[in-house]
């Protein structure tokens, strides 16, 4: 188990709630909030913009916010939906980002803060890790909301741009004019 | 000649009859037309120089491209997103083309009520022309009309509302319907394949990559203006300074004003970055038996100007427009998530959508961030200016469902509403619309350097000269003294070209 941020153990419930309430860094992804829709021009090739357990914090949310229980869906795993947000992210000014980590491990320790229970989120069955996510969106507080729907349309971006998962809603995808055509 | 610097490289020094700023609907007419009367121009772009073969027709690649902060600007409270260009071209490289004159009542109400009395129908109208000749400007014929704005129409006629097939600026449109991440044919005749290269032609140099971050006077007149070479985060890679005898802002409404107060220019009356009206809209979805595939054909061709009478009352009302978006921002602008977001989804080619654009008369205010790059924008509806918005998102549901919606969906953010043929629709009124509980987005920030005749009230004139500094000129959208009731890109383009051929006629004094 990894180890939890020592940010987090050290708070209380109430303490914790106010680390969510006051973070002005946090409160930036109110700027992702309705969209969620960007990625880099450039910056190909850069480092990637998560870590890797930041990157498996992320995979596990963004299950759950484009699970469409169709079983012809692809899954996220398969896809590179999770690169396409790491890229998005990795090309926007640092402004915008920098609260991201910090709103992952907010997610990730949730659970045990907000929802009661003796788990870390990546550790939660998936109907309890949808009712922790709108636990989130229908917070009380606008930064949780608002936090909420950062990672909502991060995660939107990262599915519904792939080719792949254009078939289950009918998108035909693209009308390029062919190579050389008039 | 188009350059762009990040290729180029280095420092950028340059010395210039005219130096414009931006090359949107206002810039590049106001670039094209001195070019055109011999005077040299350098303009300054902060975006950078795409053409069609870098539109590839998808939200991942373009959204960033062709957007203010890769399409997340908004509000201070999140409420608004504020999509705006970042690019050669402008705005008008991601509009949908809708393509309407200054309407008179407006123009009579800058005259009256803000001593504009030169503003005349008559005295635009060589304006207009040109314009219009310049972009295209055309009816758009009954077989260019998709599947989505018959919807509207039949919704419409059936109800027995005013609406029309509007002109749009588009030669050769193919109809993949694409407008809003640009075109991949040069079918729309955005800025970027007209007044673009027409200035180039005509000598304009023009620098892409290019942002402006100070104006600087001597002697009481704008004489240069220094910036920096941007990559596409907005990394400051080099600097620029351009000496010019006239300087004509036209970076748009939430640019143009942070850069006179950056400046500390042009503000005596506290009147710059102030009076913010953004057209906000909200927007309610349908869903059909069939698949209608709304995001194919031209996106917005009809538009419904029932709640809207500028005679009766100029300063109040709203229209209903057709609109579509591809899967993310279909998504975005969907409530939930996980099933029930893939509820709404699944059924994507079968959705069809209404927008009611307010005629707002809420004024909010664009104030300098922490960057050149991020603006601080506040907007606050007024009560009646909600009351209309939550009026309008009855009558997107009812048009909806008068076209043959088989239900409706207004995307509160918790709790959305979903309608279904013969509901009482009332329940949307009472719930009615809120900020940051319903989606609300603006795609035509203006006002923000008014014109007016009274240097006390307005940043400036008739002409958008500045009242207190002279050879600096904005022309923008942010020069509308009053929100403008009406898609914004003619009246932008016409108000540049008169303020350019004023400028050339005025180039003995101006040009001393």
């Amino acid at each position: 188990m990894t180890d939890p941020p020592s940010t987090v153990l050290r708070t209380s419930r109430r303490g914790f709630l106010g680390l969510a309430g006051a973070s002005a860094s946090l409160a930036a992804l109110a700027r992702l909030r309705p969209t969620a829709a960007s990625a880099a021009a450039t910056g190909a090739g850069a480092a990637p913009f998560f870590d890797a357990r930041a990157t498996a914090i992320l995979t596990a949310i963004v299950e759950r916010m484009v699970d469409t229980g169709e079983p012809g869906a692809p899954p996220v795993r398969s896809t590179r939906a999770i690169e396409s947000i790491d890229r998005l992210c990795g090309g926007l000014d640092p402004a915008l980002t920098d609260p991201l980590p910090l709103a992952l491990q907010l997610v990730e320790w949730g659970p045990y803060v907000f929802d009661w229970k003796l788990a870390r989120f990546t550790e939660l069955a998936p109907a309890d890790q949808d009712a922790s996510l709108d636990g989130w969106r229908t917070s009380r507080f606008a930064t949780r909301r608002l936090a909420f729907y950062a990672l909502r349309n991060l995660a939107l971006f990262g599915y519904w741009s792939q080719d792949a998962t254009w078939p289950l809603i009918g998108y035909g995808g693209p009308l390029l004019r062919p190579e050389g055509g008039a | 000649m188009i350059t762009t610097l990040l290729e180029r490289g280095g420092d950028l020094v340059e010395q210039a009859d005219v130096c414009v700023i931006g090359t949107g609907a206002g810039g590049a007419v106001a670039a094209a037309e001195l070019a055109a009367a011999g005077r040299s121009v350098v303009v300054l772009e902060q975006g950078h120089h795409w053409t069609a073969k870098d539109f590839t027709q998808r939200e991942d690649e373009m959204l960033p491209r062709l957007f203010e902060e890769g399409g997340m600007r908004q509000t201070a409270d999140g409420a608004v997103v504020v999509l705006q260009g970042r690019n050669v071209g402008g705005s008008t490289v991601h509009n949908l083309c809708y393509a309407f004159r200054t309407p008179d009542p407006i123009l009579k109400m800058w005259r009256d009520e803000h001593g504009l009395s030169e503003l005349t129908p008559e005295a635009l109208a060589p304006s207009f022309a040109r314009v219009e000749q310049n972009l295209k400007v055309k009816p758009i014929e009954e077989g260019q009309l998709n599947a989505l704005n018959r919807i509207v129409r039949a919704g419409a006629q059936k109800l027995g509302w005013s609406g029309l097939v509007a002109k749009h600026n588009r030669e050769g449109c193919i109809g993949a319907g694409y407008c809003i991440l640009g075109c991949s044919y040069d079918a729309k005749q955005s800025m970027l394949v007209t007044y673009v290269p027409r200035a180039s032609a005509a000598g304009a140099r023009i620098y892409a990559n290019a942002r402006a971050e100070r104006i600087e006077t001597v002697g009481g007149r704008a004489r240069r203006v220094l910036g920096r070479v941007v990559a596409h985060d907005g990394t400051a890679l080099g600097s620029i300074e351009v000496t010019a005898k006239v300087v004509v802002l036209a970076a748009g409404a939430v640019a143009s004003p942070d850069l006179l107060l950056r400046s500390g220019l042009a503000n005596g009356s506290g009147q710059v970055g102030r009076n913010l009206h953004l057209h906000p809209s909200v927007m309610v979805a349908g869903f059909f038996d069939e698949p209608i595939h709304a995001y194919r054909g031209i996106p917005q061709s009809y538009y419904v100007d029932q709640f809207i009478d500028l005679e009766k009352d100029p300063n109040r009302g709203f229209v209903l427009m057709p609109i579509t978006g591809f899967p993310v921002l279909t998504a975005a602008n969907m409530p939930g998530f996980g099933k029930s977001l893939y509820r709404d989804l699944r059924d994507y080619s079968k959705m069809a959508a209404v927008l009611a654009l307010l005629h707002d008369r809420s004024a909010g205010s664009v104030t300098s961030g922490s960057s050149p790059a991020k603006p601080t924008i506040e907007y606050a509806l007024t009560p009646d200016d909600r009351a209309q918005l939550g009026e309008g998102l009855v009558r997107c549901a009812e048009i909806l469902l008068a076209g043959g919606a088989t239900r409706v969906v207004a995307p509160y953010w918790i709790d959305p509403i979903e309608l279904r043929p013969g509901d009482d629709l009332s329940v949307l009124a009472r719930r009615g619309v809120r900020e940051g509980e319903i989606g609300l987005a603006s795609t035509h920030p203006q006002s923000t350097c008014r014109m007016g005749g009274d240097p006390r009230s307005s940043v400036s004139n008739a002409f958008g000269e500045c009242h207190e500094v002279p050879g600096l000129f904005v022309a923008d959208m942010s020069v509308f003294p009053t929100s403008l009731g009406a898609p914004p890109q003619i009246t932008t383009a016409a108000l540049a070209d008169r303020t350019a051929r004023h400028i050339a006629a005025r180039w003995d004094e101006l040009g001393a």
